[in-house]
């Protein structure tokens, strides 16, 4: 037999896991089930399940596929565009510098940029266009939020593509296939585990985003992350908020399944 | 003389949970002073005789006696015993000096001390002056070194070495090996040496344990073993050799490759099948017609040393030779050899009975 | 380096140049306008260091400042203890599945949305009937960057040969000194690593603190928050500048740790 020292490690780490990974989920799941008085009721999820709700949490997901989007448009080919840069070390530190930044600055700065008469108008209306209203739209809503999350699809791509082995794409091209057919057929593949994980780390956070929605989008996007805060902090029905987060959980845990599974497959 | 076995296997088991049997119960004995090698192809059982002998795992079945105590579930942070390991294990956080004096530090034995000690043991491996480099700047060899300094430092009695010399270069290792060798003599602490390469350990052992799924197949000297194989084996596995089938039609004769021949061995029922081990080297090239056996050459390659030649003869058996002298393929050729060349190797006989067996042998031998 | 033409290089380099520009065009402009003596972050009047002193001589915001520094240094101090203990715990566990296990645990705080974190907590210390404040936003702070560390040590821990361990047990080597003097040692990086993530996440948390943070106590996300729901204000500009440098120093000091110990560690910061 061999020597199995007991693992003492694990007393403080599971003591962990269990009151701040497994106590919360239950406590979440357990409100759900409670009405505003405290009584035992599905109440909430038929609420859930009303239309308002529902366009709510189609809203949430389409503004947070087209945050997804548009931070892998811009992402992947400077992701791509990275690895081959010279100085790619610090070429990635400068773009990650940004998101080291407090958030809230950030968002802030763009109160500031997408203002009435903020930076954003004043070149608008040099062009010609004249002003608009940017701040408290979609668009500025979108905007922000791919501004925020960038970074986080720009890492898991920007390290699959690093591991990508550069005699592949020569023994694509060696086989005579032109620059495109090779990233169409080797790059994208090769590196789809690292769009998945930064599609995982954006979509999520995308969908329970509260904070931008209150400062750049003037409420006029409700996201399901909106939702929760509202219940919790503000009307003080955590029953309703904690049903939300339920289903919040339960979308998140999804996703982790598919495109842990998915990781696995391809690497088989 | 033999003095007590500085260390002892007795029917060790080893075996992980639910999988075959690592080691399936094995006896053996070690004498102090002495260079061993722990032979065998890969997963044979033979590291994990020596993870056992380090104490980092414990026998499923039987006992291990460390001078004559039985050291079973003693950890290997107590035990008298160091170990260089296969990729030497440095630690890359301390420089050679701090590498060697780890040992002599958990023993919290004086600065003084362990510098004096420390010293010693680097000049022991000729790394004298390279106290402050760090081990990523060290060559392969160098390594190596610092291992078996580190090891050397805590003047263990035994000292376990698995596979050190796996990583070098050709030229390095042929080196390294004649240099383990010359420490051994210099220490005069028991040495036990695991290599899956035959070269190495005929070259640098006294004693020599032959391992195959688990169990010792064969132990005695190298000549011993290379000369007197018991089986297919070993046989084949050290060394190079033709191994044919044959009939032993009485003892000191023996038939072959359809013709019968003088040879040496006894001790075995009239007419018994045995197969009979003849080495490349000991097969001299004649002219055709001339020589014991004709064979015709299929190829021949220049081995620097030698040309290798195989061919096959007329009842279709495969030959190989080692020889100074060139041939040409598809040339007829003659093969002699002594009585003395030919071995005969009896059909599942363990090496317990091959003892007996050349013991009654010879016993009967003197005799007459 | 396969750069067929000079005109793909000059286009790469002007993405890559565009996309910097405009990652970097908010702070750039937080900082530009916290020396406007205008008062608005339109229309710079002249140069004044005005809005710098009203931070300095605004004691409730240096007092959210110290709090939330000290929040971080705390929480990212006993997270990364944790985390360590954590990394340690799975790397000895041999089943895979309890390993595997273990991990989606450990994954869960990281991939749950943060409003969902904060939620979480905010029942959890009602019911445990912790009075929000210092302690729970503290208490929060840990929970969230253990797993954090975990995930920065634990690969250091299978970089690490385990002939090393064996070799310290050979050399005479109890358990205390294979950790001590083999094994922190060797991840020393990644636990350095994550220290520093958990410092940044600790900084840069908004939502989780938002919910946990009672009304005495306020850290200067919160504070930040509330102050640009009232609009703009170019003391918060001069914060950003003097925050956005400090950053920069912490950036450097993560950088020049991480070089020692070999590449960057991919690293980001919370929504």
């Amino acid at each position: 037999m061999r020597t199995s020292a007991r693992n003492y490690y694990l007393v403080p780490y599971v003591a962990w896991i269990a009151l701040f990974v497994v106590a919360p989920i239950v406590l979440i799941v357990y409100y759900s089930f409670q009405d505003i008085e405290g009584n035992w009721s599905l109440g909430n999820y038929a609420h859930f399940f009303t239309p308002v709700y529902m366009r709510m949490t189609l809203s949430s997901f389409w503004y947070a596929l087209l945050i997804t989007f548009f931070s892998l448009l811009i992402a992947y080919p400077t992701a791509f565009l990275l690895t081959r840069a010279k100085h790619k070390q610090l070429w990635l530190l400068l773009i990650i510098l940004p998101s080291w930044v407090n958030l809230l600055l950030k968002a802030y700065a763009f109160i500031g940029l997408f203002g009435t008469y903020g930076a954003a108008n004043a070149f608008l209306e040099a062009v010609g266009i004249g002003r608009q209203q940017i701040l408290f739209t979609d668009f500025s809503f979108v905007f922000v939020s791919v501004y925020i999350f960038i970074p986080f699809m720009l890492l898991p791509v920007f390290n699959s593509l690093e591991e990508l082995n550069p005699s592949l794409v020569q023994a694509a091209r060696d086989l005579g296939a032109s620059p495109w057919t090779t990233f169409r057929r080797v790059v994208f593949p090769l590196t789809i585990g690292g769009v998945k994980s930064g599609c995982q780390a954006v979509f999520i956070p995308a969908l329970s985003l509260f904070m931008i929605t209150r400062l750049i989008a003037g409420n006029r996007v409700i996201t399901l992350g909106t939702a929760i805060e509202q219940h919790f902090l503000v009307t003080q029905d955590w029953g309703m908020g904690a049903t939300i987060a339920v289903f919040l959980v339960i979308v998140m845990a999804v996703i982790m399944v598919v495109t842990g599974q998915r990781r696995k497959g391809a690497r088989g | 003389m033999t003095s007590q076995p500085i260390i002892r296997f007795d029917n060790v088991t080893m075996q992980y949970d639910g999988d075959d049997a690592v080691l399936s119960d094995v006896s053996f004995e070690i004498e102090p002073g002495k260079f061993y090698t722990l032979l065998g192809p890969s997963g044979c059982g033979k590291t994990t005789i020596l993870r056992l002998i380090a104490g980092f795992i414990q026998p499923s079945k039987g006992d291990i006696y460390l001078n004559g105590q039985r050291i079973n579930g003693v950890p290997a942070n107590k035990r008298q015993v160091n170990t260089v390991f296969q990729d030497y294990a440095l630690f890359p956080h301390l420089n050679v000096y701090e590498n060697v004096a780890f040992g002599l530090r958990v023993k919290k034995l004086k600065q003084a001390v362990i510098d004096e000690k420390v010293k010693e043991a680097l000049r022991f491996v000729n790394l004298t002056g390279y106290e402050n480099r760090e081990i990523r700047e060290m060559s392969g060899g160098q390594r190596q070194r610092v291992a078996i300094a580190r090891a050397i430092v805590n003047e263990p009695e035994v000292l376990l070495l698995d596979e050190p010399l796996s990583a070098l270069d050709l030229k390095l290792r042929t080196e390294m090996q004649s240099e383990l060798r010359e420490l051994q003599r210099r220490l005069g602490i028991t040495f036990i040496f695991v290599t899956h390469d035959q070269e190495e350990a005929l070259a640098m052992s006294d004693e020599i344990f032959v391992l195959n799924k688990g169990r010792i197949e064969q132990s005695g000297t190298p000549t011993d073993i290379y000369d007197e194989p018991i089986n297919r084996f070993v046989a084949d596995f050290i060394g190079e050799s033709n191994i044919l089938p044959g009939v032993m039609i009485r003892d000191y004769y023996v038939e072959f490759a359809g013709r019968s021949f003088d040879c040496m061995d006894g001790g075995f029922h009239p007419n018994e099948q045995v197969e009979v081990v003849i080495r490349p080297e000991d097969l001299e090239i004649t002219a055709a017609g001339a020589g014991k056996l004709q064979i015709r050459v299929d190829s021949q390659l220049f081995r620097g040393v030698h040309y290798e030649i195989t061919g096959h003869d007329e009842s279709g058996n495969r030959w190989l030779v080692h020889s100074t002298r060139k041939v040409r393929v598809g040339e007829e050729i003659g093969l002699d050899f002594d009585p003395e060349a030919i071995h005969i190797m009896r059909f599942g006989e363990t090496e317990e009975e091959f003892d007996k067996r050349i013991e009654a042998f010879t016993e009967v031998g003197d005799e007459n | 380096m396969s750069r067929t033409s000079k005109g793909k290089w000059a286009w790469s380099n002007l993405y890559l140049i565009a996309v910097f520009v405009v990652l970097y065009a908010p702070i750039l402009y937080l900082v530009y306008y916290s020396f406007n003596s205008g008062g608005t972050m339109h229309g710079y009047d002249g140069f004044t260091l005005e809005w710098y002193g009203e931070v300095f001589s605004d004691t409730r915001l240096l007092i959210i400042v110290l709090n939330t520094f000290v929040i971080a240094l705390f929480s990212s101090a006993i997270s990364t203890a944790l985390g360590v203990v954590g990394a340690l715990a799975i790397h000895k566990v041999r089943s895979l599945r309890a390993k595997n296990a273990l991990l989606s645990f450990n994954n869960v705080l990281i991939v749950n949305p943060d409003v969902v974190i904060g939620a979480s907590f905010l029942i959890l210390f009602t019911i445990v009937g912790l009075k929000l404040g210092f302690g729970s936003v503290l208490i929060s702070h840990i929970a969230f960057s253990v797993p954090i560390v975990v995930l920065m040590v634990l690969p250091k821990l299978q970089e690490m040969n385990p002939a090393l361990i064996d070799a310290a047990r050979d050399l005479g080597a109890n358990g205390w000194d294979v950790l001590s003097k083999v094994v922190l040692p060797f991840i020393k990086p990644g636990i350095f690593a994550g220290f520093f993530m958990a410092l940044t996440y600790s900084l840069d948390d908004f939502a989780v603190t938002f919910f946990v943070t009672g009304n005495g106590f306020s850290t200067l996300s919160v504070e930040i928050y509330s102050r640009a729901r009232q609009g703009v204000s170019l003391s918060i500009n001069a914060l950003s500048t003097l925050l956005f440098l400090f950053t920069i120093a912490l950036v450097i000091g993560y950088y020049l740790i991480n070089r020692r110990g070999g590449r960057i560690v991919e690293a980001g910061a919370r929504p």
